[in-house]
């Protein structure tokens, strides 16, 4: 955990009870006239242990504001301070080592490394961050997520279902202060979306961790704590359900 | 660091489970460069080593003391046996001639004492070992017997003397020594020679003294003392060390030729690393997000995949040290005649040391850029899909990329006795990539400038040169290399023996003469006349000397002899003359007066003079028959060293050489068809002579050249596959984009012979460009080594050169189709649902 402490040296003053805090946030890519503005001014305040649902029409911005609120990308202007550590001042390498321990991804595709068996997937972070024991950690993430008998399985051994479990252990190993899941069921069939669905708020409630997931599904929406809707890079509506 | 370094390598070896599709271009591209670098280097240092190992029988000796013209006096005998068993020997060029039959051959005939040889043994063809012969005895080689169509038994004459023929000769332990031999070689004892009356002042014949050493004496430091004590002998002292300099110098010179042939090789290979690393990083950007998105930074990304190409770049290139490091084995066993040495099989480090440290400074040129823009991949490419965003590489990379090109010079200049000419294959090879560097970009700018065509298939073709990720800029510089190569080699090659065939066959003499008596040369030149009608001859003086020193510089205090100075190494001819010799123009300084009769001058080639810093005015000394001649530069001339003629570097006035006992030499031009008639009479007449026939000389000369070609043919062959290897990466590096194409066109209602001709379209456009910038380039290099640096007639073969290319153009267009046939059988449906 040093590197993500050191990482941290330079982390705002924050509120502990908020997880996500965004100001004046905006993202535009290209130059002159092929310049598009993607974000155009996204103030956002999320509470720790929260789950929030993301909701918008294609283009609308939901993933490039996830993007940048999870450290894969810095925005053009504003302030972006995620669980005490201010990301709008860090380069892309800082990044990286920020999210150690501090934000977990699952995204639509999975993006499991097809070279690595279910455990070494999982165990990736935990390396990455210098723990001690990611092996054993990643047992256990991966009997949490019902995987425990199919530790030694590649990507392609695993159906869709499988794999989207082994990205929840996988964002859930190095226990997070923050998982973002983008359309993590988008890829799977209702029935195991379903399953994935309640496997991502189970662990969610296990570790209480904050939760902002990008949906195209109403109902889905609905379960979470707060659903945020963004229309042409702008807050649209900001509810609590 | 070194923990990273670790946790670097667990993951890197995880990840290199998968496919590694693009490191196999790698891996065969880096395999075929060191191999070749390591079977040539291999193969020289095999030769030299045997050469150093078995230096005693090659020399004869520990040490051999050579003397031009003249055997030993008492005193320098008394000093020589000081220093152990000595064996003298003489060898000269003589005439063998048949009793009763006109058929003549010019010999290297050998006179030797009780103690020959010192080391080795002189073996006959039926197993015996030879003592020496008696004086009316001669031992023969096979080329003689079956030349002159002899039998043992059979008596040949020399000079005055006859000889029977004792035995037929396998192996002359010190023939390598010898040098280069202008006939087959006849052993006779030194009374059987001196019993010829061959040997007369003024000959053409040299003396050799071999030493069996104590153990405890350094031969090289008695070398030394020697040199030192018999400063003004002219003696030319060899040791075991370098038993056979002109031959070791050959071997060594060719094996560096090679190598930079090879090293050529190795940089098209290169290319195909380039774009091997490149293709496979290519395939890892999602994995190389997802693991930036697991909170892995850039270096820990470029750790990883650094690990992982060094890991397998260094497989591939202990595969190929293991490959060359054996194939010498096999050239040994099927070719091993055509060397001028037979070594046995042994692994030599060095070379292979040097082949690898080629192979890992061309994997660090070629892998770097692809990798140092792999680590900057942005993980939000997973969510936008915007993965292929190059940027531009770091200061530290091409810090690392110069400092590996600088490595690959300074090993090749570090490791050639010539480095200027390295520098400039060197620079030549540059210069040629980045042109065609240029000339791919321009390619693909024409292409994507150029009018579209109407018809979609012949714009599908176009479009595909110029497409994002084509590989057409790759393609140019590799097989364009490649061809290059070929073509230069092919029009040298076809050059030189055009040169071989048309001019020297046309304008040489007929004969070479020596040792012509200088009292009978009037009446050698009327019998010449007398039997072969209208036949030209030219007369002039001939003796032998040693340069001792140049402009003050001692030669013997030189610890090597300078770049370009064959003209110090051994004995020279020299000649004087009244007039400027026919085929030299004075460039600085005067020609003396007919009558000069002031102190020693003397007129040199300028451009030897050049290599050697001298000038007009300057000092030079010659020893001569024991006489050191120290005299002034009077003048420097230009030789025309091409016109078949006598020519000289020294040549001194007459009142400084005339009345030294001496013999003249002569070329005869003559009808073919009166050649055989004086070889025949010439020599029953003047016994004293050796006549060399030019035509023999030229086919050694034609068969050596094309030994050679076929060595260089075969390391360039090398480039030709690796610039194939870097076709096939490209095909398969564009096969997802063309897999699309082809679906889509498929869909729209194209036939696959549509698709195929559309493909062949685009690789005879390819295959027309790059024969023909091969053609252009490769004329140009060709041109200009054969006029340039061996100053002889461009005169190449051009339907070789031109097939040559076609040759390649063909190989290009039809690799292109195959690796077009995946292509055309993906099933849209399928391909669809992929894709």
């Amino acid at each position: 955990m040093s590197q993500s402490n050191a990482a941290t040296s330079d982390a705002l003053e924050a509120d502990s009870n908020i997880a996500i805090q965004a100001q004046n946030v905006t993202l535009s890519l290209g130059d002159g006239e092929a310049r598009v503005d993607i974000l155009k001014g996204i103030d956002l305040s999320i509470e720790t242990g929260s789950t929030v649902a993301l909701l918008g029409p294609s283009g609308s911005g939901k993933s490039s504001l996830m993007a940048i609120l999870s450290g894969l990308e810095r925005a053009t202007s504003g302030t972006v301070n995620i669980a005490g550590a201010n990301f709008g001042k860090m380069n892309e390498d800082e990044l990286a080592v920020a999210r150690r321990g501090r934000v977990g991804i699952v995204l639509q595709a999975f993006h499991l490394l097809p070279t690595m068996t279910a455990h070494e997937n999982v165990a990736v972070p935990l390396e990455l961050d210098g723990s001690e024991d990611p092996f054993s950690i990643a047992a256990e993430e991966l009997t949490a997520v019902g995987l425990g008998d199919r530790l030694g399985h590649y990507p392609t051994q695993l159906s869709g279902g499988e794999q989207q479990r082994v990205a929840i252990a996988r964002a859930m190993a190095s226990r997070p202060t923050i998982i973002f899941a983008d359309e993590p069921t988008g890829n799977l069939d209702q029935a195991t979306g379903d399953i994935i669905i309640e496997l991502l708020f189970d662990r969610q409630n296990a570790t209480q961790a904050t939760l902002l997931m990008i949906t195209h599904d109403p109902e889905l929406a609905k379960r979470c704590d707060r659903i945020i809707e963004l229309r042409d890079g702008l807050i649209e509506r900001d509810s609590v359900t | 660091m070194s923990g990273n370094l670790a946790k670097a390598w667990t993951i890197a070896r995880r990840d290199l489970r998968g496919r590694f599709v693009g490191l196999r271009l790698l891996i065969v591209c880096l395999f075929l460069g060191v191999a070749t670098l390591a079977t040539i280097g291999s193969l020289t240092v095999s030769i030299t080593e045997e050469l150093a190992n078995r230096g005693q029988s090659i020399l004869g000796g520990d040490i051999e003391v050579s003397i031009a013209q003249r055997e030993a006096t008492s005193e320098e005998l008394d000093a020589l046996r000081d220093e152990g068993d000595m064996s003298e020997t003489i060898r000269m060029q003589a005439m063998a001639r048949l009793p009763e039959r006109s058929d003549t051959q010019m010999v290297e005939l050998k006179g030797v004492d009780e103690l020959y040889p010192l080391y080795g043994q002189l073996t006959l063809e039926n197993g015996d070992v030879a003592a020496k012969p008696s004086a009316s005895d001669i031992f023969v080689t096979p080329a003689l017997m079956q030349r002159l169509s002899l039998e043992t038994g059979d008596t040949i004459n020399f000079g005055e003397s006859s000889f029977t023929i004792a035995g037929v000769i396998a192996d002359e332990p010190d023939r390598l020594s010898e040098g280069l031999s202008l006939g087959p070689v006849a052993i006779t004892s030194l009374e059987g020679l001196k019993s010829t009356e061959l040997i007369q002042p003024g000959s053409l014949f040299e003396s050799k003294y071999r030493i069996k050493l104590p153990p405890e004496v350094d031969p090289s430091e008695l070398a030394d003392r020697l040199g030192e004590e018999f400063k003004n002998q002219a003696w030319e002292i060899d040791t075991r060390n370098n038993g056979a300099p002109g031959t070791r110098r050959f071997i060594e010179r060719m094996g560096q030729f090679l190598t930079l042939v090879g090293l050529a090789s190795l940089v098209i290979a290169g290319i195909g690393v380039g774009n091997g690393v490149a293709s496979y990083l290519r395939g890892k950007q999602n994995a190389i997000a997802t693991l930036k998105i697991l909170g892995a930074d850039s270096a820990m990304i470029f750790r990883i995949y650094m690990l992982q190409i060094f890991a397998i770049a260094l497989t591939a290139i202990v595969a190929g040290l293991f490959v060359g490091a054996f194939i010498p084995y096999l050239i040994l066993q099927f070719a091993g005649d055509v060397l001028p040495i037979r070594p046995d099989f042994a692994i030599y480090p060095l070379p292979l040391f040097v082949s690898a440290a080629y192979g890992f400074l061309i994997a660090i040129i070629f892998a770097m850029p692809p990798l140092a823009r792999a680590k900057l991949i942005p993980a939000a490419g997973l969510f936008r899909g915007e993965g292929n965003s190059w940027r531009s590489i770091d200061r530290l990379t091409w810090l690392a990329v110069g400092l590996s090109i600088a490595g690959i010079i300074a090993l090749a200049v570090g490791s050639t006795k010539e480095p200027t000419f390295t520098l400039a294959f060197i620079g030549s090879a540059l210069g040629i990539l980045i042109l065609l560097t240029l000339l791919g970009t321009l390619i693909r700018w024409l292409a994507s400038k150029a009018t579209r065509p109407k018809q979609p298939l012949f714009r599908l073709a176009l479009t595909n040169l110029h497409r994002p990720g084509a590989q057409t800029g790759q393609l140019v510089v590799a097989l364009g290399l490649g061809l290059t190569l070929f073509a230069t080699l092919a029009a040298i090659q076809t050059s030189l023996n055009n040169e071989i065939r048309n001019t020297v066959l046309s304008e040489a003499p007929s004969f070479f003469v020596l040792d012509i008596p200088v009292e009978r040369s009037e009446e050698f030149s009327s019998r010449v006349n007398a039997e072969g009608n209208s036949a030209e001859i030219n007369i002039v003086p001939t003796l032998r000397g040693i340069i001792t020193e140049y402009g003050g510089q001692i030669v013997s205090e030189l610890e090597e002899i300078p770049e370009g100075a064959w003209v110090l190494r051994g004995d020279r001819g020299l000649t004087y003359s009244e007039t400027v010799p026919e085929g030299s123009e004075v460039t600085s300084g005067e020609w003396w007066d007919a009558d000069y009769s002031g102190p020693p001058v003397v007129s040199m080639d300028e451009e030897v003079a050049g290599v050697l810093g001298l000038e007009v005015g300057d000092s030079l000394t010659v020893s001569l028959l024991g006489v050191e001649i120290k005299s002034t530069i009077a003048s420097l001339r230009a030789v025309n060293w091409r016109n078949f003629g006598f020519n000289y570097v020294l040549v001194f006035p007459p009142n400084i050489l005339a009345n030294t006992p001496h013999n003249v030499a002569a070329t005869i031009q003559v009808e073919e068809a009166k050649e055989d008639s004086l070889l025949g009479i010439l020599p029953s007449e003047f016994p004293s002579i050796s006549m060399v026939k030019v035509k023999e000389i030229t086919s050694q000369i034609s068969t050596i050249l094309n030994q050679m070609a076929t060595a260089i043919a075969s390391a360039a062959s090398i480039a030709i596959f690796s610039g194939i290897a870097v076709l096939i990466g490209a095909i398969a590096a564009s096969r997802q984009s063309r897999i699309y194409d082809s679906v889509i066109l498929k869909l729209l209602g194209a036939t696959r012979t549509q698709i195929l001709s559309a493909q062949a379209i685009e690789y005879a456009v390819l295959a027309i460009l790059l024969s023909g910038v091969a053609l252009g380039l490769g004329l140009f290099a060709g041109w200009f080594v054969i006029t340039q640096i061996f100053e002889f007639t461009w005169q190449p073969d051009w339907g070789v050169v031109m097939l040559t290319l076609a040759i390649g153009a063909i190989v290009t267009l039809g690799i292109g189709l195959i690796g077009s046939i995946p292509v055309l059988s993906a099933k849209p449906a399928r391909a669809l649902r992929e894709l």
